[in-house]
């Protein structure tokens, strides 16, 4: 970038350096008060110092709205630009990221977040802190699963997850009411059960911690070793509505075939506390829509006694 | 969010002729075109269309691809039902892609294929915009693009 930049044009509002071979974006940048929308797509950044030092401290960094940056040769997200508290859209299309930070949470405006065709294998956590987030593209990646916190993005409304390496998906999410959009085709989602019989009987340390928890039983900290007040305090609350149990540790995994929007199954996968309890997940549709497909005689024969080994890859 | 489709003339009842805007990573689901003759051609970026074979009446198997190409700028596609169902996606994830689409008899539903298992669904395609003016949404609830 020529280096006047900022004193021939400071009303700058949109810069368009798309396609110009560019490996790094310098100072020149700093000065521009007005910039809110920067695309930088197709060029050779990806190196350290692509993005200037102090960037989310300077004026630029204060108006910036729109950053794309997709087709470029990022194996991280920069961390310069995880500063841009006041950022909307961002895109890293097309580059070469192996993962997400889970700073990511600091860009506290952003609505859209486009991170398809990359090769990250998972999801951090620290994703579904984004408040206002409305728009996530994650497609063609490497993704195994999806974090059960995603369904706390509340403002989600678009999820692109297609071409990844899914085999289930959370329960909870089930909970993004507000999506209008879910692509999950080139996954290689279950389609059947594994009838397996495995589950490790719980502890003796964990049955004590059930009875205490699901009697009442009182304790103060005082009357118990650190480590076991810690230990009582992680209890799980059985998600089987009619079981008021809590697990710790054992569990029991069960993938839960669900109807979305009552015309396609999904496997879901969630913990129950003991192989007796039963999947929670009766808000979906029972009617069976689609008498050929061949899970439904799978679950219908699956008794409650039977536990499923999660299909993994 | 997804791609949207731009009525521009409805050649008195004969055809539809509309404009579909792609955005990056935006693709269509597996569906088949109601008896009508399909004429597609790319005037911005490109589209990857995927050929598919009917499912078997009775199947409950993956669907089975026939063919893939990539069409460019200016390239045109012909397709309708006799020849087979596809899904036209803009794989790009840096450029948007625009297309024209005419289909004659016009049709305003069409049937969406799960390509896992090859059972379809109706759907009622909607517009986004006609004739420049942007069409509401009756309901916002539609089942997900798988």
């Amino acid at each position: 970038l020529p280096a006047g930049l900022s004193q021939w044009f400071p009303a700058l509002e949109v810069l368009d350096v798309s396609g110009t071979g560019l490996a790094e974006l310098g100072a020149e940048l700093l000065a521009l008060p007005r910039l809110h929308t920067l695309l930088a797509k197709n060029n050779r950044l990806g190196g350290p110092g692509s993005l200037p030092k102090g960037l989310g401290q300077a004026p630029v960094g204060r108006s910036l709205r729109v950053l794309n940056l997709s087709g470029n040769r990022f194996a991280e997200v920069p961390p310069a630009l995880l500063g841009l508290r006041g950022l909307q859209s961002l895109s890293l299309g097309g580059n070469r990221l192996h993962g997400i930070p889970p700073e990511i949470q600091e860009l506290r405006s952003l609505e859209f977040l486009y991170l398809g065709g990359n090769f990250i294998t998972s999801i951090p956590p620290e994703l579904a802190n984004l408040p206002s987030l409305s728009y996530l593209v994650l497609c063609d990646n490497k993704i195994q699963s999806i974090p059960p916190q995603l369904a706390q993005l509340h403002s989600l409304r678009s999820l692109s997850l297609h071409n990844n390496l899914l085999t289930y998906l959370p329960r909870e999410i089930l909970n993004l009411v507000h999506l209008e959009e879910l692509s999950l085709r080139g996954n290689p989602l279950v389609v059947r059960f594994v009838r397996d019989l495995t589950y490790n009987p719980p502890s003796l340390q964990e049955l004590a911690g059930r009875t205490v928890k699901t009697r009442n039983v009182p304790y103060a900290p005082s009357d118990l070793p650190e480590n076991l007040v810690r230990y009582l305090s992680l209890a799980s609350n059985c998600p089987n509505p009619k079981c008021g149990g809590v697990y710790f540790d054992s569990c029991v995994r069960q993938i839960k075939f669900v109807d979305f929007c009552g015309k396609y199954r999904l496997p879901l996968m969630h913990y129950l506390c003991s192989p007796e309890c039963s999947s929670p997940c009766s808000s979906a549709s029972q009617s069976s829509t689609s008498q050929s497909e061949s899970d439904s005689e799978d679950e219908a024969s699956v008794a409650a006694r039977r536990m499923q080994k999660v299909l993994l890859g | 969010f997804r791609y949207t489709r731009n009525l521009v003339d409805n050649g008195n009842g004969k055809f539809n002729l509309m404009i579909l805007c792609w955005g990056e990573g935006h693709g269509s689901s597996i569906h088949d075109h109601t008896d009508s003759h399909c004429f597609m051609k790319i005037l911005q970026g490109n589209l990857k269309e995927t050929l598919f074979e009917w499912p078997e009446k009775k199947g409950n198997g993956e669907m089975t691809k026939k063919s893939e190409r990539v069409l460019r700028e200016n390239q045109c596609a012909y397709i309708n039902d006799s020849i087979g169902l596809h899904r036209v996606e803009n794989i790009s994830h840096t450029e948007s892609a625009v297309s024209l689409h005419l289909y004659s008899p016009p049709f305003d539903s069409c049937n969406t294929f799960d390509q896992r298992t090859g059972h379809k669904h109706k759907v009622k395609m909607t517009f986004y915009s006609q004739f420049g003016e942007r069409t509401v949404c009756v309901s916002r609830r539609y089942p997900p693009h798988l």
